[in-house]
């Protein structure tokens, strides 16, 4: 055995790969093998040649730092992630049926708002949510759909139940890189995909087009095209990426303008030619300066005209933010019950609403255990670990908690499952998440698997890769097609 | 359909990969050259630089010319705006930028090249492994014209590479003939008339065009016979006529091409009137002068008409 796997213990964690430390999971077992039968050198080598993949084919990611914004080369652990296929398709399900609450939500919201007039949800949690645009009411997207693209956090606790985190219905990243560390496995692993039989999962991009043409279902070809912030923004890489994949034109802000007649125009060699379908990677704040921050050097002058007379559709659909927001989030069984009348198929992670009082009580007496989060933040800032924190931070937070009870949401600390990962001389567990992505227009889809994201530093449960977080291939394994050449 | 910033980007995108590899190509001919000739004042490392129009901006970082300071300021100086490695980070700038229409391929070598520099530019100063480095940038430069051959559609972004190529292409060999006319010009000393062979000799190296010439003139490097390749041959791809011509063509694919190509057209006549007659070698670098002056005021029509047009709404 190769004796980097020598010291491999999981704990007390729930292990992705494992049951226990000598102990593999069944669908894990053959990967594991192949793992541990490779000699150190031989498995250092081939972490040598996945790092210089990345790094050669300029898989990176922006990190902003007062010296200037670095490129930096994605971080990638060679070691995949399974998940049992069966136990899949439940997850796929229930994603499904997650999104598809949600976007019934925003679309009651924006309109007749029912499941506040049934006092399902008060009023204040869904008018006062920074991702609320009152711009958009009144508006019917394509098929009701307002969250076309949604890349949901997915952790597992200790016991190995499986919870959704967060929804991430604004502009989720991170396709790109699911898809290249597939490619990545595959030319350094090649023979892993002769051993098991994994779930391809490179159909993403046609599936992102076909979703994105069938929103202007008026139309036989319609133009489509992606507006990226631009080459300074941390997921430009993904942007270029994506569009290169998918076919769709990769615009910026200055490329477009929206004529007298309402039409959004692109600037090209030939005058100006009509877009239909734009999928954003810029946040609402930005994407039109008549109607949100006037300050926007990035978005389109007159966009939400065009959008709201229907003579463009925009992906992500404006305001579909509002069910991002940590506090909706707490309602989101409700929402499944209320709007498909169906029990949750996974479970929302126990969440106490600060803005209940005896709820507010029990998180300030218990502050020191729990994560709390502000309602409005994406990439894991502004929130309290309780356990890791100082206690000058926990204080701090008491604070904010007192006087903004509304703002907060607390979470029980989950002990994130591990699984094993390089780490230098040794294998160790690291804990991860994982992150699906979920199309939805006239159809649904999901990602067999998702982005595997696993805190690189010992301990850690933050998986961000702007805060030293690093990926996995994930691997949906179907144990009971038997791979031929067996 | 093209967007005009994406036509931009590419168009420069060639205009920064030819650079790059006429530059490696140059500086590496150049140190051959002064290998082979005495020391002495009129061809220095100097020279180099003028070839480049920096003579300011050399002197208002350095004080002294040899060949380390030439070299590290052609190359590697991080504050001139026409080092190489600023060339390279240009390209790959245009290249990220404009991903969506290149072959996936071409980004992955563009990228290997930066890191290739930019791991091995600290050994200029040694003569044998910067000759190997100018000489792998120029393959790695190759390798990507060949990906754009090879792995493109005939489409917009590849008529605006091609026009950005040549119209460099021009650009560079201009110079390049302009500088061996200053060379000849002023070595008036009998020392460096026998040298004079080499000086032709290296000016065709510089365009790789020596073997091609030998194939059709023999051994006779006289001056009139290599500047009227270099001018007016019609077959040999860095020769301003072919040059200018091929460049012709790929702009007469794009649309509303017409001023722009009567521009274009009139700077060809005027180079295929060249009667080495009427101008003698000393005087090529006024008529390479003027042909510089043209070639901005072509680019600044491609600029106007396909990049920047007024798009006011009809």
């Amino acid at each position: 055995m190769n004796s980097m796997w020598r010291d491999y213990d999981p704990g007390d964690f729930f292990d992705e790969l494992m049951h226990s430390k000598y102990q593999p999971r069944h669908f894990s077992f053959k990967l594991l093998d192949y793992f541990k039968g490779m000699q150190n050198n031989a498995f250092k080598q081939r972490v040598k040649e996945a790092e210089l993949e990345m790094l050669e084919r300029g898989i990176t990611f922006t990190v902003y730092s007062d010296a200037g914004n670095i490129d930096r080369a994605w971080p990638f652990d060679v070691i995949p992630r399974a998940i049992q296929k069966r136990e899949w398709q439940r997850t796929e399900k229930g994603l499904i049926q997650r999104i598809s609450a949600l976007n019934q939500f925003i679309q009651d919201i924006y309109n007749e708002g029912n499941i506040i007039k049934e006092g399902i949800m008060p009023a204040d949690v869904v008018y006062k949510s920074k991702g609320y645009r009152p711009q958009c009411q009144g508006m019917t997207p394509p098929h009701g759909v307002w969250a076309n693209i949604c890349g949901s956090d997915l952790v597992r606790d200790q016991d190995g139940t499986l919870y959704v985190l967060e929804d991430n219905l604004r502009v989720p990243s991170g396709v790109s890189y699911m898809l290249e560390n597939r490619k990545t496995t595959k030319r350094v692993f090649p023979e892993l995909f002769r051993l098991i039989n994994i779930s391809p999962i490179d159909a993403y991009p046609e599936r992102l087009a076909d979703m994105l043409a069938s929103l202007r279902p008026d139309l036989a070809n319609p133009t489509i095209a992606l507006l990226t912030p631009g080459v300074y923004n941390s997921a430009y890489y993904e942007h270029a990426f994506l569009a290169q994949q998918a076919g769709l034109t990769l615009l910026e802000g200055a490329d477009l303008l929206v004529g007298e007649d309402d039409y959004v125009y692109m600037k090209t060699i030939h005058g100006l030619e009509r877009v239909d379908v734009i999928y954003r990677r810029i946040d609402d704040d930005f994407i039109d300066p008549e109607v949100f921050r006037p300050d926007s050097m990035l978005g389109v002058p007159g966009i939400m005209r065009a959008w709201r007379s229907g003579k463009v559709a925009i992906a992500n659909a404006p305001g579909c933010g509002v069910a991002d927001d940590k506090v909706i989030y707490a309602f989101v069984p409700d929402m499944i019950r209320y709007y498909l009348g169906e029990e949750p198929i996974l479970e929302n992670v126990p969440t106490w609403l600060c803005r209940k009082q005896e709820e507010l009580e029990h998180v300030l007496e218990h502050l020191a255990e729990l994560v709390v989060k502000p309602a409005n933040e994406s990439g894991g800032y502004g929130m309290l670990v309780g356990p890791h924190a100082t206690d000058e931070k926990v204080e701090e937070f008491r604070e904010l908690l007192k006087e903004n009870p509304e703002n907060y949401i607390a979470q029980p600390t989950l002990n994130l499952s591990v699984s094993p990962t390089s780490c230098g001389d040794s294998i160790a567990p690291r804990h991860v998440d994982l992150r699906p992505f979920i199309l939805s227009g006239k159809n649904n889809y999901v990602t067999p698997g998702g982005l595997t994201r696993v805190a690189l530093v010992e301990g850690s449960l933050v998986v961000n890769s702007s805060q030293g977080g690093g990926s996995k291939d994930t691997w949906i394994v179907d144990e009971e097609a038997v791979k031929e050449n067996e | 359909m093209m967007l005009s910033r994406v036509g931009e980007r590419v168009f420069w995108l060639a205009r920064y990969l030819e650079r790059v590899e006429n530059t490696a190509r140059l500086v590496n001919v150049y140190t051959s050259l002064l290998m082979d000739l005495p020391e002495q004042k009129e061809i220095n490392w100097f020279t180099l630089a003028t070839i480049f129009d920096a003579k300011d901006d050399y002197f208002e970082r350095y004080d002294r010319v040899n060949e380390y300071d030439i070299m590290y300021f052609l190359l590697a100086d991080p504050t001139y705006s026409g080092s190489l490695s600023n060339s390279i980070l240009a390209l790959r700038e245009n290249a990220r930028t404009s991903i969506d229409v290149l072959p996936e391929i071409l980004w992955e070598q563009v990228n290997e090249l930066h890191l290739l520099v930019k791991g091995e530019l600290s050994s200029i100063g040694n003569r044998r492994r910067r000759q190997k480095l100018l000489l792998t940038i120029a393959e790695k430069c190759q390798c990507v014209w060949g990906i754009i051959a090879n792995h493109m559609s005939r489409n917009f972004a590849y008529d605006f590479l091609q026009s950005g190529k040549f119209l460099e292409r021009v650009d560079m060999t201009s110079r390049i003939l302009e500088m061996t006319s200053i060379l000849v010009s002023e070595t008036r000393n009998e020392e460096m008339r026998q040298h004079e062979g080499i000086l032709w000799a290296t000016l065709l190296k510089s365009l790789s065009a020596q073997q091609m010439y030998i194939q059709i003139n023999e051994y006779s490097l006289k001056a009139s016979k290599v500047l009227r390749f270099l001018i007016t041959d019609n077959r040999f791809p860095r020769s301003l006529s072919f040059a200018l011509n091929a460049l012709g063509n790929y702009l007469n694919y794009l649309p509303r091409a017409d001023l722009v190509i009567s521009r274009q057209q009139s700077i060809l006549a005027e180079i295929q009137a060249y009667d080495e007659k009427h101008t003698p070698a000393e005087s090529i670098q006024i008529m390479m002068d003027e042909l510089q002056l043209k070639l901005n005021e072509l680019n600044a029509d491609i600029t106007a008409n396909w990049f920047y047009p007024d798009f006011s709404v009809a």
